[in-house]
């Protein structure tokens, strides 16, 4: 394993492990986010439970079905932070969260991340496009 | 008259901002006008890791790379553009691999400096805007606030108040969400109506080439904020991109010959598909 590799996989590890222990799963931060009324999967639950599963995700657990559900719907607003009562960073939690899910430390991902696999070829593609060859050698 | 520059700074403008070659350019020239020398630096080579996110071995090793690529730049500022690249910087890439740099935001940079901003914007602009914004990003960066006070610069332009705010940093956090683009459209249109506005002004790239195509049988107009500092000052530009996308005929619009220069291969899978999509609403 890279020394990259193994620094992020570190510094996600050990600041889930500090967030989670300093979250009280009070739930306020899921009463701010906008995406909760958006996301049908979260229409039968309660805050606590929900952020009480996101801590367990946070601390290498399974996670609820609630939580999953909520750290998948993260579109990143930034509502929660401001709304935490221990003032959190609670957007950096719920990235955190959401990077977990989507199975970036190596297990298997619990929600579909977007991903195109084309992403690369495209944006050169659209660079051939707009930007001339010298602005290509020297923006790229 | 040329400005000597106190400044000189990368200008990490992201990846898929390769659509808006325009928008670089013409962010280069403002930084050059109120003393800012700015090396533009994007694409795929520059990629923060987040389009990599779900693979910690990927996502890291870009980031490193691309970290490492500006400390051997040599210039003390990395301006961003990308509130994605942004953030990825602050919360995953600095605090894994040491930067020799300080991360700002354009939007912070041209705050900073809009009292040398100020006397450029000589030409005016009619128009009666509203901002495209989201809840995100600005509880780190006040875009929404440091936007509208220097687009308040350009005289004859009206910046509408509003309360609308879209879920996520940029729509590219929402477009895979079923329906939240749709409303968040639908929305925008809406509050355009009630506050008499004819120009919705995006603030990010991801924002802007969905929003173009609510252009299509409407009398507004959509621009990104720095089309509108650009007028203001006089730089003349085009929106390609817009055109394309709105063009009935993208192939057309942007003609035999370019495309046969970007490929046309390449022009077929990776460019057209998403021109010729159909608007959210």
């Amino acid at each position: 394993m890279r020394d990259t590799e193994q620094g992020l996989i570190a510094h996600i590890r050990d600041n889930s492990a500090r967030l989670a222990a300093a979250c009280t799963a009070c739930g306020e931060c899921y009463r701010a986010c906008p995406m909760v009324p958006r996301t049908p999967a979260l229409s039968n639950t309660t805050p606590e439970t929900v952020m009480t599963g996101i801590r367990d995700i946070l601390r290498d657990g399974a996670g609820t079905p609630d939580a999953i559900a909520f750290a998948g719907a993260c579109v990143r607003s930034g509502e929660c932070t401001p709304a935490c009562p221990e003032k959190l960073d609670a957007a950096f939690l719920m990235r955190l969260a959401s990077l977990r899910v989507r199975g970036t430390l190596g297990d298997a991902p619990r929600v579909k991340a977007p991903h195109d696999p084309r992403w690369s070829a495209r944006v050169k593609a659209f660079a051939r496009l707009t930007m001339n060859e010298e602005e290509r050698a020297e923006w790229l | 008259m040329a400005v000597t520059p106190d400044a000189n700074v990368t200008f990490w403008y992201g990846c898929n901002m390769t659509r808006h070659g325009e928008i670089v350019r013409l962010v280069t020239h403002i930084l050059e006008a109120v003393g800012v020398a700015a090396a533009p630096a994007g694409g795929p080579g520059y990629c923060c890791g987040s389009t990599q996110e779900a693979n910690a071995r990927i996502a890291a090793g870009m980031a490193a790379r691309t970290v490492e690529k500006f400390n051997q730049a040599g210039r003390d500022t990395v301006v961003t553009w990308c509130p994605s690249c942004h953030m990825n910087m602050d919360d995953l890439m600095a605090p894994v691999t040491e930067t020799a740099f300080e991360t700002q935001h354009i939007t912070q940079l041209l705050a900073a400096r809009a009292e040398r901003l100020r006397p450029l914007l000589t030409h005016p602009v009619h128009a009666r805007v509203l901002l495209h914004a989201h809840h995100g990003f600005h509880g780190r960066v006040p875009v929404n606030t440091d936007v509208p006070t220097l687009l308040r610069m350009i005289p004859g332009l009206t910046v509408l108040d509003h309360p609308l705010r879209i879920p996520g940093h940029m729509c590219s956090a929402i477009a895979p969400k079923p329906g939240v683009m749709a409303q968040a459209h639908s929305d925008t249109l809406e509050a355009m109506s009630d506050i008499g506005a004819d120009t919705l002004v995006t603030i990010f790239h991801s924002c802007h080439r969905d929003a173009v195509a609510l252009e299509r049988g409407r009398t507004i107009r959509v621009v990104n904020w720095i089309h509108l500092l650009a007028e203001g000052m006089g730089l003349p530009h085009t929106d390609e991109y817009k055109h394309w996308r709105n063009a009935e005929d993208p192939r057309a619009s942007i003609g035999t010959d370019r495309i046969a220069a970007a490929g046309d291969a390449a022009f077929e899978q990776l460019v057209e598909p998403e021109l010729r999509r159909a608007p959210t609403i």
